[in-house]
This record gives structure tokens, sequence and C-alpha cells, in this order.
């Protein structure tokens, strides 16, 4: 017995938390849903909660823990969602609307909007900062447009492509089990020595490279996945619809997602869930409180708050404030409070240092382009400049 | 003939893309920004023009290129000043609240219903079977002028070449005496003067102005300014054209049509695979 | 361990408090504590599309306080209920009717109006579907709207629209050059494109000339040059797009040619600064209501429009039209359920207003006289009524908003 207690204390907890809670939560909203206790419209924000952390956590990885700047998110989930759509229809038939119809609708869409991920990757990563960002942003805008553009047989073009509905007592939780996959990869992955080479490269590229780190191999690995996942929150995306139109996945969704990352700490996977369930239930609660005449006032909320939080959290000039008023620090003071015992872990900042976490990103919009040749021959290089 | 009509239909929609890319690239190369909030600043141009017409085209020019200066530049100082020297996403995140902010108020104060806003009737100049409208022809007139301007300016006054040591390196230019951020202010200025040139002659091709006007033109901009070369000033007039061109004959093909903006920026793509700085960006050697 | 499960506690107990303010009661009828019986919109407020949204939104408002005042004032035939307007922003997207519905629902809606669009359309009539609550949707036109049997449209469907314009181009065009200009990315104009080319004789259909455009494209240049030969120009679009054509249109397309649109053109002669006369082309269309219209109950209506609502920022179309349409034909159909001797108060479920209005909709005698569709009646009213599929049997009527060469 004890020895099982020196195990559990053993445990990092700090591992596990984001799996906890998240578990506990679908625990808790599972029970409820059970029992019948629901309403629609919490079961339909428990859908698009779980649908924006798929696509959050992901696009992080890219952006957070690679270091480079995608537009395209959308583009993978509309291929993840189209294709998976697609799948399910063939199968509803045969299978049923079921879990089973599901599992394979995902494996299929995941590994599509993987394969784009790798075509697109492969050429595109050669590029860097804001060039990265508009090749990506146009890639969205094509898989849009060629979805829009297919026959009515086929992918339904403008109208869209009717796809059938999973029972939506339940469909949350299945979402709330794909989180916790997501999270299981990309934290593991972030936890392995490849994720360290990841977050290399997102440091010093040239010198990830020095060291011998196969840094194409490696941000086409980061780029692939994060392309899967969206595939999988498309997936989900067409089966919480009985719709799928491609004229939702344009740049602006793009954008959406990459606010969540942005808003949640570059590199810090709870934040970015904890931003990505805020702006889709702050979203939601403005649509359904705006009505009438006020709908327009939406938009300019949103855009207030938006810009007030990123100037709050990244003015150099109000560092000194932020440090003096900050909510985490108050809130570790009162548990070190409540439980003078737990310094252990809040100081246990060893084992944690080496999951990356907090990252500068001076470097991610920067122009600087690694042109081969000079790499290899400087000199030359600069007589042609 | 069809076909010439349509190139010179294309190189006034150029021109167009092209004094909007301007703008986009005079911004980024010093502040290394992505102005989202760019094609919006058009936008308050067009309906600065709306408002004040009724009193005379010229004054509602003044006006619109007036009001774009003053917005611009508070927009630098209120949304992306304070964020100098923090992660440029950040600066990319207030861009785009900055974007749906002036939508939201320009739906507030004009609502959504498109407007007319007719600022001049123009002729048009027959060559035989071949007819330009007089307003294609100013507008490329114009885009040349502004170009050849813009690259004077910066090349051969104090000024402009202050905005190219900034753009090449903020500390150097600093310790050599210049100002940065009367340079980061001036930048915001003539950018978002030719967002109101730019909404101008948008207006005389198209004489309608909504909330959601600049949004589309402000991506295809940058998607020229990038296939220029960012930072390039001929580069961004050239993206401008191309990208103009294109459109209008992947639009005169009626089985090609409904694939044009898809062609646009599959063409960019392919450029910056190419080419990865664009058409004429310089190359730069990381610094290690 | 003790302080990892208190901790562990704690957090399972933060949840649980969390959870009870998202849970409201169960399977329940949502509307029991209504006061007025509600009536519920979901349409573009806001963004590109607002225009249409917010029409509908105002002509609903004004029908709905036109029946609280006859209602107020009592008398015979009155259901002695008052009645209450809501409509939330759906922004013109499918991924936003899941809560601008679910919302209404459980505010207590009890008739809806559908979706102003019909791309968020498709999702609303499959949850409306699932609660079995009615819709009568002023303008979302495509096909697929009233598949279920508690849905019902007030506009012309897509494919009626092509096949009626169809009809017309074989008896009236015979001989000409045929050109249309559409919108490749919108349902809508695809749609009626499709169904028009279907029906269209082949003697027409042979060397037509075709021209289309994505959304945020204005400069239409080289569509105009594309089309400049036609006799005849099919434009199944709606009016902003068709005024920027027409307006790069002139002195390049013929000046005999024929602009000849859906619904979707009406509102074209009333936009803010764009004087339709300055157009050397004939311009019209066949559709059920004329925003321009000098006669008859239409004009009594926008009358009212413009004396309520800024003409300029909030310009009436035939989406505000129809709502109001749509607004009084269900409260003519609660009066003729009421004389037929069936029951319900302010607090009765949405599924069983769905039956009562299902029923008297598709009944064979209820003809509700309107302001959209042909004025056959005295009073300048129309005779609409509906299918049992859900599709509405009105007299369309072709409307010349400006005829040839009366600029000059």
């Amino acid at each position: 017995m004890n020895r099982i207690i020196e195990k559990i204390k053993g445990i990092t907890w700090k591992y596990y938390l984001n799996y906890i809670v998240i578990g506990v939560v679908a625990a808790v909203f599972s029970a409820l849903t059970f029992a019948g206790a629901l309403p629609q419209s919490t079961l339909y924000l428990l859908e698009r909660m779980t649908i924006s952390i798929i696509l959050a956590v992901s696009l992080g990885l890219v952006v957070g823990f690679l270091g480079e700047l995608s537009l395209g998110h959308a583009g993978f989930m509309c291929i993840g969602a189209y294709i998976g759509g697609k799948v399910s229809v063939l199968l509803a038939d045969a299978l049923g609307k079921g879990v089973v119809n599901l599992l394979i609708s995902l494996l299929v869409g995941a590994l599509i909007a993987a394969a784009a991920g790798f075509i697109v990757g492969l050429p595109a990563l050669r590029l860097k900062g804001d060039y990265l960002a508009i090749v990506t942003l146009a890639f969205c805008e094509i898989v849009k447009s060629l979805f829009q553009n297919t026959s009515e047989e086929s992918f339904g073009g403008p109208l869209g492509l009717r796809t059938p509905r999973f029972d939506k007592q339940y469909l949350f939780i299945i979402g709330f089990v794909l989180v916790l996959v997501t999270l299981a990869v990309i934290q593991n992955l972030l936890r392995s020595k490849h994720g360290r080479a990841i977050t290399a490269i997102r440091d010093n590229e040239i010198a990830a490279h020095a060291t011998g780190i196969n840094v194409t191999k490696y941000k086409l690995v980061a780029f692939v996945i994060s392309a899967a996942f969206a595939g999988v929150a498309g997936v989900l995306y067409s089966f919480a619809n009985n719709n799928v139109q491609a004229a939702v996945f344009d740049y602006n969704y793009s954008i959406e997602i990459l606010v969540m990352v942005v808003l949640g700490g570059m590199g810090n996977i709870t934040g970015t869930i904890i931003s990505a369930a805020v702006i889709t239930y702050l979203n939601t609660t403005l649509t359904v409180v705006l009505t009438g005449n006020l709908a327009v006032l939406k938009d300019l909320i949103y855009a207030l708050v938006l810009i007030l939080i990123v100037v709050y959290n990244n003015a150099p000039a109000l560092k000194n404030f932020r440090e003096k008023y900050n909510p985490r620090k108050f809130l570790k003071a009162l548990l070190k409070l409540t439980h003078p015992e737990s310094k252990k872990y809040a100081d246990d900042e060893g084992a944690w240092a080496r999951v990356p976490t907090k990252i500068e990103m001076n470097e991610i919009l920067s122009t600087d382009i690694v042109v081969n040749e000079s790499t290899k021959n400087p000199d030359k290089a600069d007589k042609g400049e | 003939m069809e076909f010439i009509t349509t190139l010179v239909n294309g190189l006034s929609l150029g021109g167009i893309y092209a004094m909007i890319a301007l703008g986009y690239t005079m911004v980024y190369g010093i502040a290394k920004m992505l102005n989202f909030a760019h094609g919006d600043i058009i936008m308050v141009g067009g309906y600065t023009i709306l408002v004040f017409l009724a009193i005379n085209p010229i004054v509602s020019i003044v006006a619109a290129v007036v009001m774009c200066v003053l917005l611009g530049v508070s927009i630098e100082k209120v949304a992306y000043k304070p964020l100098r020297g923090s992660s440029p996403l950040a600066v990319l995140i207030t861009a785009i609240g900055m974007s749906y902010f002036l939508q939201s108020l320009a739906q507030i104060i004009f609502g959504t219903a498109p407007r007319y806003v007719i600022i001049a009737e123009f002729g048009s100049l027959e060559l035989g079977a071949l007819k330009i409208g007089h307003g294609t022809l100013i507008t490329l007139a114009a885009a040349v002028c502004v170009m050849v301007l813009l690259n004077l300016f910066v090349k051969y006054t104090k000024i402009g070449r202050a905005m190219i040591a900034v753009s090449e390196d903020k500390d150097a230019a600093r310790l050599m005496g210049i100002d940065i951020n009367m340079i980061i202010t001036l930048t915001f200025a003539i950018g978002s003067a030719l967002a109101a040139l730019a909404g101008l002659f948008s207006l005389m091709n198209v004489p309608t102005i909504m909330p959601t006007y600049g949004a589309l033109p402000g991506i295809k901009a940058f998607t020229a300014a990038v296939i220029g070369g960012i930072g390039s000033i001929p580069g961004a007039m050239l993206g401008g054209i191309l990208l103009g061109v294109v459109e209008c004959i992947c639009n005169s093909l009626p089985g090609v049509a409904p694939y044009t903006t898809a062609i646009e920026f599959a063409i960019l793509i392919v450029i910056l695979l190419v080419k990865p700085t664009g058409l004429l960006g310089k190359k730069r050697r990381e610094k290690v | 361990m003790k302080k990892t499960f208190a901790k562990l506690l704690c957090l399972v107990l933060a949840v649980m408090l969390m959870v009870t303010c998202f849970v409201s009661c169960g399977e329940t009828n949502y509307a029991e504590n209504n006061t007025k019986i509600k009536i519920g919109v979901s349409g573009p407020l806001s963004g590109g599309a607002a225009v249409y949204g917010i029409a509908v939104k105002n002509a609903a408002q004004i029908a709905i306080n036109e029946i609280n005042a006859i209602e107020a004032a009592g008398g015979a035939g009155t259901l002695g209920m008052q009645f209450e307007f809501v409509a939330k922003d759906d922004e013109h997207k499918a991924t936003n009717v899941s809560t601008t519905y679910s919302s209404l629902y459980e505010s207590g809606m009890q008739i809806s109006l559908g979706t102003v669009t019909t791309a968020p359309g498709l999702e609303f009539k499959e949850l409306a579907n699932d609660d079995n609550v009615f819709i009568l949707t002023p303008s979302a036109s495509g096909d697929d709207i009233p598949e279920y049997d508690n849905a019902f449209q007030m506009c012309f469907a897509d494919s009626n629209q092509g096949s009626a314009s169809a009809v017309y181009f074989n008896e009236n065009y015979q001989g000409k050059q045929i050109g249309i200009f559409y919108k490749s990315d919108e349902d809508y104009s695809t749609g009626i494109r499709k169904t028009f080319l279907d029906a269209l004789d082949a003697s027409l259909k042979n060397g037509i000339k075709e021209a289309s455009f994505q959304e945020g494209d204005n400069d239409f240049s080289s569509q105009v040059e594309a089309l400049k030969t036609c006799d005849v120009i099919f434009m199944p679009i709606y009016y902003t797009p068709a005024s920027q054509f027409m307006t790069k249109g002139k002195g390049i397309v013929k000046d005999d040619a024929i602009y000849y649109g859906c619904d979707g053109l009406d509102g074209i002669d009333a936009i803010d600064g764009f004087d339709i006369t300055t157009v050397p082309q004939e311009v019209s269309y066949l559709s059920h209501f004329n925003s321009g219209a000098t006669t008859g109950a239409a004009k009594t209506f926008i009358d009212k429009y413009n004396a309520a609502y800024n003409e300029e920022t909030e310009p009436l179309n035939q989406f505000g039209a129809a709502a109001y349409d749509c607004v009084w034909a269900i409260y003519e159909a609660l009066k003729v359920a009421k004389a037929n001797g069936k029951e319900f108060d302010v607090t009765t479920s949405p599924a069983d207003f769905s039956e009562i209005l299902t029923e008297v909709f598709t009944s064979d005698n209820f003809t509700f006289h309107g302001v959209t569709g042909k004025a056959v009646n005295a009073d300048g009213t129309s005779n609409i009524s509906w299918s049992d599929d859900g599709f509405v049997n009105k007299e369309a009527v072709k409307y010349v908003v400006k005829s040839a060469n009366s600029a000059q």
C-alpha cells in the first residue's frame, strides 16, 4: 500500500492535470446527459468547445512549438469535414450512424488531411514567417474554392454536403475523448526527444541544424500531425452538423483559431485549452444575448476585448503592472497558504522546465529568409546582393 | 480584340490592387507587420468620400485622404505602438481586431446596405473597335505616378532614406540619430493616404461601398505585394498588375471563372516556391 | 495523498458548481412561462448579408405591432393574445445555427420563421424537425428547405424560379442570343441556373453565353465583355452585384438588351445613389414583390416600412415583404384554427403549435391575402396558399422596373 502511495506521490501531477480536469468535466457532463438533464444548447456548446480545443491545440503545435505561422488550419479542417462526411454518408447504409461509422470516418478524414498537410508542407515549409502565413492562407482559400465547385453528386457544390448527424445527446462525449487523444499525442510528442527537436528548431533553426537535427523532417512531422488533428476536428464537425458548407472554412476561421492559440499563450497547452473554451463560450453567449438591433455590437465587443487583452498581455510598458497584479501569482500564494506542503510541487520547476512552456516569439514574423546557397557559401551571396 | 479589352481591364484592376499593395508594402517594410486593417482603411476612405461628396468631389477626396491619414496614425498609436518590442503575432492579432472593429463601426454608422458613390461620369477613348474607359486610363496613370513618386521619395529624400535605414536595421538606424517613432508614424501616414487613393480609384471603377468592402481587396493586394516581393515598391506594382490581369483573363473564360480566386492563390504559391522572396524581393542572408 | 485528494474533490465540486449554471430543467415545454406568443427567426443581422436579415427583422416587427394593436383592441375573431418577436444573428453561416436555434427554442419560441437565407436554413430545418417546431420561412428559397412536414416557404423555391423563367424565355425570346450572369459560389444562384438550363429549349441553349463571379468580386469588366453581344441576360443573383454589372455594362452591353432576373433583383431600383434610369437596357424580373410598387397593398406596406425605418441604412426588399406576410399568415392561420375549435394559448408548446398550424396550412381552403404575389383582390392583396409539400402557390409577376431606352 505504502509503495503505491509513494508511486502516486512520485507522479508529477502537472503532467496529467489537463487529462484529469478534462476527464472530470467530461465525466460530469456525461453523467448529466445520461440522466437527460442537459438542454440542447449546452450539448451544442460542448460540441463546439471540443472542436475548438482540438483545433487550437493542434494549431498550437505549429505556431507555439514549431514557431511557424500557419493561416491555413481551416483548410485542413475543411478537407477532414468533407472527406469524413462523405465517408460517413457512404457507410451510413451499411453501418448506420453509429460509433463504428464515426471511427472509420475519423480515420479516413484524419489520414487525408495529414496527406494534404504533407503535400503542402513539403514545399511550403521552405518559407518562413509571413511568407508561410500567406501561402497557408492561399491553400485554405483554394481548398474552399475547390469544394465549392464540385458537382452536386460528389460533394454538393455551393449547397454543401449533407451529412448524417450523430446523436446529439452523446456526440460531445466522443468529442471529449478525441480531445484527450489529441492531448495524449501532442503532449507526449513534445515530451519526447522529437518534441525537443521541434522546440529547438523554433528557438534557433540554424543551431538546431548544426547539432544534427533534421530540420525539414521535424518541421514536416509537426505540420502533418497538426493537419491530421485539424482533419479530426473537421470530421467531428461533419458529425455535429447536418451540412458541411465550404464557405464556413474561410481564412477568418483560421484566424479565429489563431486567436485562441495566441490568447492562450504561445506554447502553453493548458492556456490554449482554456482560451479555446472561453472564446467559444464568449462567441456563443454574445450570439445568444445580443438579439435584433444589438447583434451588430457583437463584432465590436469581440474586437475591443481582443485588442485590450492582447495589449494588456503583451505591451512592454505594462510589464511591471502585470507582474504586480499577476492573478497566477495570487493563486499560487493562496494555494501555498492553504497547503504549505504543496510548495514542493510548486518549486519543482526542474522537471517542468524541460517541457517547453514559455517562449520568446521574436523570430516568428521575421523577414529573414534562408537562402540555401548563401548558407553554404556566404561570400558568393554577398556579391549577389 | 476582345482579348485586348480584357487585358486593358486587367491593367486597370491591377492598378487598384497595386495602389493597395503599395501601402501594404510600405508598412510591412518599416513596421514588419501584416496590417490586416489596411483593407478597412480603404473602406473608411470610401465612406468619407460618400459623406463629403455632397459638398464637392475635390473636397471629398481631400477629406478622405485626411481622414485615412488620421485614422492610420491613430490606429498605430493606440493599437500597434504599445506592442512594439513584443511578439509580432500579438501585433497581428490586434490588427485583426482593428479590422473587425472598423467593419462593425461602419455597419453601425452607415448600415449594411450598399451605397452608390458616383464621383464623376467618365467617357471612353475609342481606338477603332477598341473602347477604353477614361476611368481605366486615369487609374492606371495614377498608379504608375504614385509608384514613381514613392520610389523617388524613398530613394532621394532624407526621410525616404531614413525609412530604408529603419527597415534594414532599426537599432543601427537609431544609433545614426534617426527618430524611429517619427519614421514609423510617417510610414503609416503615407500607407493610409495610399489607401484613401486606392479607395477613390476603386470607387471610380465600381461605385458601390459597404462595410465589408475592404476585406477581400485587402487580402488580394497583400497577395500581390508578396508576389512582387514584399518591401519592394516596383514589386508591389508588378504583383498588383499581374494579379489584376490574371483575374480579368480568368473571369472572361466561362469554364475557368468559378476557379478565379483559386488560380490567383495558386499563382502566389507557385511563385513563392520558385522564388521564395517574390519576383523582385531582395534575398537576405540569415544572421547567425 | 490526502491533499491531492482534497484538491481533486475541490475540483469536482467546482465543476459541479459550473455545471449547475449550465443545466436547466430537462424535457420541458420552454414556453410554459410565456406571456405572449413568441415568434423567432435566425438571420444575418451583421456582416455581408445583413441587409436581408435586417429587412426581415424590421418588417416582421411591423406586422407584430399591427397584430398586437388589433389584439389589444379586441373584438370578434381576435385571439385575445399578444405576440412578441425575436431575431438572432446567424451571420449567414450554418455553423451558428445550432446556437441561434437552441437559444430561441429554449427561450420559449413557439413558432419560427426559420432562417432568412438558405445555407443556414438547411441546418435549421433539421434541428426544428427534431423538436417539431413550425417553420414558415420568408426567404430561404432552397428546394430542400420545406423537406419536412413542418416547414413552409413564403418565397418561390429556387427550382420554381428557374423553370418559370425558362418557360418565359421559351415563349418570348426565341431566336435571341441568351446570356447568363451568375454567382458560382452561392446556392441560390447556381440552383436557379441549373433548373433554368434544364427547362430551356435546345434552340435557345445553343450558343448560350455564361459569365460568373465569386463572393467579394465586384469588378465585372471581363464578365460584361463576355456577355456584351447577348440580347437577353438572365441574372439569377441579388441586386447589389446586378447593379454593379449594369453600371459596368453601360455603353458596352447592347442598348436594346434585356436584363432579366428573379426575386433577388428586387430592390435594384431602390439602392441609395444608384439611378436605374441611367441604365439604357430594359430591367425586369419575375418575382412576388416589387419594392417600388406604387399601387395596392404592397404600396401601403412600403409606406409603413419607410415611415418606421431609415430607407438608406435599412432599406426594404422582398425579404422584408415576405417576412411581413409570414407573420400575418401565421396570425390568420391561428384565427382559422381557433374558429375550427382548436385550443391553444400563450403557453402552448411549439410541437402543439406545429400540429395546429401545419393542419391549417395544408388544408385546401386556407388562402391568405398578402402583399407579395400578384394583386388580384379588390383591396390590392394577392392570394397565397401552400401545397402539402410546403411550397408556396401564388402568382408571380414580371416586373419591368425600367423599360428600354427611357433614359435618353
